[in-house]
C-alpha cells in the first residue's frame, strides 16, 4: 500500500487498487473514536446512457436513486437494523454523477465494512420489493417538489441546457419511476457496481491493510465487464433559455442564477478550474466583494445570498441564488461588474487575501469527517488527490481569474430561475 | 477534560484543550430568560453587531479582515436552552501551526470578536438605523422561510400549540411583529442592558491553555461594567389544554405532527430510560415509527419522533399522503402502545442504546460538537459528561423503557394538509 504524508495538512492518506480493479483510500486519524467509510460508483442520475457487452441501453430517469434505495435489501435481512445494532449509522445518497453508501461508527468497525462490501455488492431486487418502493419515492419525489431550494435549481437545469439529463431531476419523476423493473435495476448494478467502476474510503483510526484485505475477501474477483457511459449530446455555449419561473408557497420571490461554462474533462485541469471558478465567485460576488456590500446596503440581496462554481458529468457552471426582490437586478449587477474586472484587472493584495482564505477554509474542514470523506471520493473521481490542494493554489495567478471571468460571465451564457410566492396568499 | 475559570462577575470561561484538530471553535454566549418581550430582539443582537464596529466598519471590512486570518468566520449564536434563549456569537478558526511562520491568529480572533462585542457603531442614541433595519428584514425572512419548509413549519405549530403556557412554544428566534417592533435606539438599550446584567459563557475548545484565552480575554472583559443579575431556574412543562388543528396549504405532501407529554425531564433520574424510549420508538431507521409505519405500511417517506428533555415534550413529524391521516394517526399510536406493552425485542433496545451512546463517543471528534455538547450542558445546569451520561444509557433495560413509556400521554395533533386535486 502507498503511504504518503502531507505535512501542510498533517495528514497521511494511504492508497491501493486492489486486483479486482477496486480503488482504496484510508485516511488513518489516530485519536479519534470515529470512523467513516465511504463506498462509490459514479453512477448518478445523468447516467442514463451506456452501453454494456457491446449493447446500447438507455435507463429510464431516476434509476441510480431507485438501485439506491434497493441496494439495502438483501434476502430476509434487515440491513439498517444489523447497522443499528452495531452502534452504525448507515445512508446512502444520489448525486447527479455519482452515488455514495457510506456508515459511520465508533466501534465495530470491520464488521461494518463487511456488512457495507456485501449489501451494495450483492444485488436482490424482487418484484415485490421493487413495486412497494415505488409508493415510497413517489412520496419522495412529491416532497422534493414541495422544497423550493431544489424547484429553483432544477428549474435552473432546463433554462440553461438543451438536451444533457441534468435537466431531469435526480430522483426522476412519477412518470419516468413507473417504467423501472427488477431487470433495469440488474443491468445497472452489473454495469456500474463493478469494483473497478468503485471506490472505498476510510476515514478513521483503522489498519489500512486490514481495510484492503477485507475488500478483497468480500468482493473477490471482478468477473464480466463493466459499463461504458455514452458521451452526453453537445451542448450549445449559450443557454437556450435566458429565464425560467413558477410560483410556489413561500414568503420572497428566491432566484437561482447560472453562468455556462465548458465542460471540463478529468485531471488536475479540472481541479485547477474548480479552484479557479471558486476564486471568480469570491472576486465577483463574495462576502468581501464591494459588490456584495453594494447589493447587501441596497437591500436587493441578503445573508442568504450565495454561490460558487459547480462541476457535474458534462456540465459546468458559475452559480449563485438566494432570496430577493429584485433578481434581474442582481443579474444585472453581475455583468456589469463582471465587465469592470476584465478591464482593471484583479489587485494582487485581494487575490492573495482570497487565496489564503480559501485554503485555510479548506484546512479545517479536514476536521470533517464527511467532508473529507466525500471530497476525496469526488476529487478521486476526476481523478486529483485532494490532499494536494495547498500546492495548486500556491500557483494559480490572478490573470487565470481574469480570464475565467471574460470567458464566462456574459449575457448569452446566463439563465435566470426565479420562484415567486404565489399571489393572494393569507398565511 | 473541562477547566472552569470566572473572569469576572457573572462571567465564566470554560475550555477543552485538545491538540487533535484543524481548528478551534470558540463561542461567547449572553444568557437570557425566554420571554416573548425579548426573543426577537436577542435574535436580533448578534446580527446587528456582526455588521461593524469601530475599525471594521462594513461588511467588505469583516469579511476581508476574517479571510487574513485565514478564511476564520464568525456568527450569530441563539439558541433556546430549556426555558433560557441565548444571544451571542460562534467562532471557528484555524489552528497557529498551519498559519505561514509569522502568523498568528488566536490572538487577533480573541480581540475582534470581543471588537464586534464591545464597539458597535452607533449614532443617535442607538445602533446604526441602517443595520438595524436591514437586520431586521434578514431575520424577517428567515422567520418566513420556515413558513417554506413545512416540515419545520408544521413542527413549530404543533409546539405553539401545546405549549401556550409555557416559553417552549415561543420560536427560537421570536415572532416576525415582535422584529417590526425592534428600532435602532430600543435595540441598543437592550444591548447595553444585558451586556450589564447577564450572565456570560465563553466557552473554547482548540489547541491553547485555559490561561492564554483568560489573558487574551481578561483586558478586553475588564473594559464592561457588570451588574449582575441571576436568571430564574429552569421549570418543567407548564400545562394548557390540548388540541387538534389543521391548516390547508398548496403542498404535494402532507405533514402530521403529533405531540405528547411526560413528566420525565432532563433533570429526572428516569431521563436515560426517557431517551431510549424515543429512540426504540421513533429514533431513527430501526424505531418502531420507521420500520413499521413506513417500511411494512408504506404510509409515509419520512417519519420519525423527538424527545425535548427540558420540557419532556415529546413530538412525532410524518410526511403523508393527505388521504392517509387518520390511518397514519391511528398507527403511530398503535406503536406508543406496544411500547407501553413491552413489546421491545432485544434488538430493537440494543439499536437504540446504541444510536444515542455513538452520538455521544463522537462528541470528542469535532470541536463544534463539543462546544455544543459542554456549553449546553453547562447552561442547562446539568454537570453530565458524555461518559456519565453513556453510563446511564448503557444500564437502561427494556422494563426501564416501559416504565417511562407509561408515562408518555397523548397531547395534541396539527396537520397541515395539501389541497386535494383529485
Amino acid at each position: 500500500m502507498d503511504k504518503q504524508y502531507y505535512p501542510a495538512l498533517d495528514e497521511t492518506l494511504c492508497r491501493a487498487t486492489l486486483p479486482n480493479g477496486l480503488r482504496v483510500l484510508v485516511v488513518p486519524k489516530q485519536g479519534f473514536t470515529k470512523k467513516l467509510a465511504y463506498f462509490v460508483t459514479d453512477f448518478g442520475a445523468v447516467h442514463t446512457d451506456f452501453s454494456l457487452d457491446g449493447e446500447k441501453i438507455t435507463v429510464p430517469a431516476g434509476v441510480a436513486h431507485y438501485l439506491e434505495h434497493k441496494i439495502f435489501d438483501l434476502p430476509g435481512r434487515d440491513v439498517s437494523a444489523e447497522f443499528a445494532a452495531m452502534g452504525a449509522m448507515v445512508n446512502a445518497f444520489t448525486s447527479y454523477d455519482l452515488t455514495a453508501y457510506y456508515f459511520s461508527c465508533t466501534e465495530n468497525f470491520e464488521d461494518c465494512l463487511d456488512l457495507l462490501l456485501e449489501f451494495v455488492s450483492t444485488p436482490y431486487f424482487t418484484e415485490e420489493s421493487v413495486e412497494k418502493e415505488r409508493g415510497i419515492i413517489d412520496q419522495e419525489i412529491g416532497m422534493v417538489a414541495d422544497e423550493p431550494g431544489s424547484r429553483v435549481f432544477e428549474n435552473l437545469m432546463t433554462a440553461m441546457y438543451r438536451s444533457h439529463p441534468i435537466r431531469i431531476p435526480i430522483l426522476g419523476t412519477s412518470q419516468t419511476i413507473r417504467d423501472i423493473t427488477p431487470e433495469i435495476l440488474h443491468t445497472c448494478h452489473r454495469a456500474f457496481y463493478h469494483p473497478g467502476n468503485m471506490l472505498l474510503c476510510v476515514v478513521g483510526d483503522v489498519d489500512p491493510e486490514v481495510v484492503c484485505a477485507q475488500a478483497c475477501r468480500i468482493l473477490g474477483d471482478a468477473a464480466g465487464n463493466m459499463g461504458q457511459k455514452a458521451p452526453f449530446p453537445e451542448e450549445p455555449t449559450s443557454c437556450p433559455e435566458s429565464a425560467v419561473t413558477a410560483q410556489m408557497d413561500i414568503a420572497m420571490p428566491m432566484f437561482s442564477m447560472g453562468f455556462k461554462c465548458p465542460p471540463i474533462d478529468k485531471g488536475e485541469a479540472a481541479i485547477r478550474r474548480e479552484f479557479i471558478g471558486d476564486l471568480a465567485a469570491e472576486v465577483l460576488f463574495g462576502e468581501a466583494s464591494a459588490l456584495y456590500l453594494q447589493l447587501y446596503a441596497e437591500g436587493v440581496i441578503d445573508s442568504s445570498f450565495g454561490g460558487g462554481y459547480e462541476t457535474i458529468d458534462g456540465c459546468a457552471l458559475l452559480n449563485c441564488g438566494g432570496d430577493s426582490q429584485y433578481p434581474e437586478k442582481v443579474r444585472d449587477a453581475i455583468l456589469a461588474e463582471a465587465a469592470g474586472i476584465c478591464q482593471n484587472g484583479i489587485p494582487q493584495d485581494t487575490f492573495l487575501r482570497l487565496k489564503r482564505s480559501a485554503m485555510g477554509r479548506r484546512i479545517r474542514d479536514l476536521d470533517s469527517f464527511d467532508s473529507t470523506c466525500f471530497r476525496l471520493c469526488a476529487y478521486e473521481m476526476t481523478e486529483f488527490d485532494y490532499f494536494r490542494f495547498p500546492e495548486l493554489y500556491g500557483d494559480i495567478e490572478a490573470e487565470e481569474v481574469c480570464q475565467f471571468i471574460r470567458q464566462v460571465v456574459r449575457p448569452e451564457g446566463c439563465s435566470l430561475s426565479i420562484i415567486y410566492p404565489i399571489k393572494e396568499e393569507n398565511p | 477534560m473541562q477547566q472552569t475559570l470566572a473572569l469576572c462577575p457573572g462571567v465564566t470561561l470554560r475550555c477543552i484543550q485538545d491538540h487533535r484538530f484543524k481548528q478551534s471553535a470558540l463561542s461567547i454566549q449572553l444568557l437570557r430568560p425566554m420571554a416573548e418581550s425579548e426573543a426577537a430582539v436577542n435574535a436580533l443582537l448578534p446580527a446587528v453587531l456582526l455588521r461593524g464596529c469601530q475599525s471594521c466598519p462594513d461588511l467588505q471590512q469583516i469579511t476581508q479582515r476574517l479571510d487574513d486570518l485565514y478564511g476564520a468566520s464568525i456568527g450569530t449564536l441563539v439558541r433556546r436552552i430549556g426555558d433560557y434563549q441565548t444571544t451571542g456569537f460562534y467562532c471557528g478558526f484555524m489552528e497557529d501551526r498551519f498559519a505561514l511562520p509569522g502568523d498568528e491568529i488566536l490572538a487577533p480572533m480573541v480581540h475582534f470578536a470581543m471588537e464586534l462585542l464591545l464597539e458597535p457603531i452607533t449614532e443617535d442614541g442607538g445602533f446604526s438605523r441602517d443595520f438595524v433595519e436591514s437586520e431586521k428584514r434578514n431575520l424577517i425572512a428567515t422567520i418566513d422561510s420556515e413558513r417554506s419548509d413545512k416540515r419545520a413549519y408544521a413542527a413549530g405549530r404543533l409546539l405553539k400549540i401545546m405549549c401556550k403556557n409555557d416559553t417552549f412554544g415561543i420560536p427560537r428566534l421570536g415572532e416576525k411583529e415582535q422584529v417590526e417592533a425592534v428600532d435602532h435606539r430600543s435595540c441598543y438599550a437592550h444591548y447595553q442592558k444585558i451586556l450589564r446584567e447577564s450572565p456570560i459563557e465563553i466557552f473554547y475548545v482548540g489547541a491553547a491553555s485555559i490561561d492564554r484565552v483568560a489573558q487574551l480575554l481578561q483586558p478586553e472583559l475588564a473594559r464592561i461594567f457588570r451588574q449582575l443579575r441571576a436568571l430564574p431556574a429552569q421549570t418543567g412543562y407548564r400545562p394548557c389544554d390540548g388540541q387538534q388543528a389543521e391548516e390547508t396549504q398548496d403542498i404535494a405532501q402532507g405533514k402530521l405532527g403529533l405531540g405528547f407529554v411526560t413528566p420525565i425531564t432532563n433533570r429526572d433520574p428516569r431521563f436515560a430510560a426517557m431517551q431510549v424510549c424515543n429512540a426504540v420508538f421513533g429514533g431513527g431507521m430501526t424505531s418502531k415509527l420507521f420500520m413499521e409505519v413506513r417500511e411494512k405500511m408504506s404510509l409515509c417517506y419520512a417519519i420519525g419522533s423527538g424527545y425535548y428533555g427540558s420540557k419532556g415534550i415529546l413530538t412525532v413529524g410524518a410526511g403523508i399522503d393527505t388521504r392517509q391521516r387518520e390511518r397514519t394517526q391511528a398507527a403511530i399510536l398503535d406503536q406508543l402502545a406496544a411500547c407501553c406493552n413491552g413489546e421491545i425485542s432485544r434488538q430493537e433496545l440494543t439499536a437504540a442504546k446504541e444510536s444515542i451512546l455513538s452520538g455521544l463517543r463522537a462528541v470528542y471528534d469535532s470541536p463544534g460538537a463539543i462546544e455544543s455538547f459542554f456549553s449546553t450542558a453547562a447552561i442547562s445546569g446539568l454537570g453530565r459528561t458524555p461518559e456519565v451520561y453513556a453510563a446511564e444509557i448503557a444500564a437502561v433495560t427494556v422494563a426501564d423503557v416501559v416504565e417511562a413509556a407509561k408515562t408518555v400521554v397523548f397531547h395534541s395533533a396539527f396537520f397541515l394538509k395539501g389541497v386535494d386535486h383529485g
